[in-house]
């Protein structure tokens, strides 16, 4: 029994953890066996925090010699869309409800009043999932999150 | 802590001639913040007499937005926080010969 294995059984026992924790511990100890032993607690590896969304153009197949193919490389900083969201709360109550009105003729129901700081933070979070891509004959969009 | 943004990156590219420019912006930060103290008393004025002759609502919504934004305290914050947001932006997009490519370091 190596020394992390016995660290998680002792952690299980003295209920600083749940039995799944201690679980999903000693499954990621046995999956990577080469991995370098961890002495803190009870850690399970996050996914890398989005730093910035990406919005690229790039000629498609058999277009990358074109002259006149547009090229886009755009990348915005995450903290940056977070912080422009939090401006929105200064927007005047005309103005946003104009913006409320506008997303939902385009059948998007999202009232600004509502928004709170931890459903931005929710909201941004759930971004680094996102990837978006478009390939048409001439050029391929690419939106994501890195 | 988030640091403001020390260098912008622009060139511009067009048909026949273009042109770049590194704009050190951490030497326009004081600059800017001596001329937003220097102004703020006549903004301050500009508000009152607005809001005295009741124009404050006629005024474009942009423009109320800004002075909204300039006499709050939180305003004052939101626009630093997203100043200090700006480090990593990059805009490059090329077409044939012309180019745009801004660069905040």
């Amino acid at each position: 029994m190596s020394e992390n294995q016995k660290k998680i059984l002792e952690m299980l026992a003295d209920k600083k953890i749940s039995v799944d924790e201690a679980y999903r511990l000693l499954s990621a100890l046995k999956a990577e066996p080469g991995a370098p032993e961890s002495t803190g607690g009870p850690e399970v590896k996050a996914r890398p925090k989005a730093k910035y969304l990406r919005v690229c153009v790039v000629p498609g197949e058999g277009h990358q010699h074109d002259e006149d193919a547009e090229l886009v490389n755009i990348r915005v900083p995450m903290s940056l869309i977070r912080s422009g969201m939090k401006l929105t709360s200064l927007l005047p109550g005309e103005a946003r409800e104009k913006v409320t009105s506008a997303l939902h003729e385009k059948g998007i129901n999202l009232d600004m009043r509502n928004m709170k700081p931890e459903d931005l933070d929710e909201l941004i979070e759930a971004l680094g999932e996102l990837e978006v891509n478009v390939v048409n004959g001439k050029e391929t969009v690419r939106v994501f999150v890195e | 802590m988030r640091r403001p943004p020390v260098v912008m990156r622009v060139h511009i590219r067009g048909k026949e001639k273009g042109f770049g420019l590194w704009l050190p912006l951490f030497l326009l930060i004081p600059l800017g913040f001596a001329l937003v103290i220097a102004f703020s008393p006549l903004i301050l004025v500009a508000i009152i007499v607005l809001r005295r002759r009741q124009q404050l609502s006629r005024m474009p919504g942009i423009a109320r937005a800004c002075l909204r934004t300039l006499r709050s305290p939180r305003g004052i914050r939101a626009v630093f926080d997203i100043f200090c947001s700006m480090p990593g932006l990059r805009v490059d997009v090329r077409e044939k010969n012309e180019r745009v490519y801004v660069s905040i370091i």
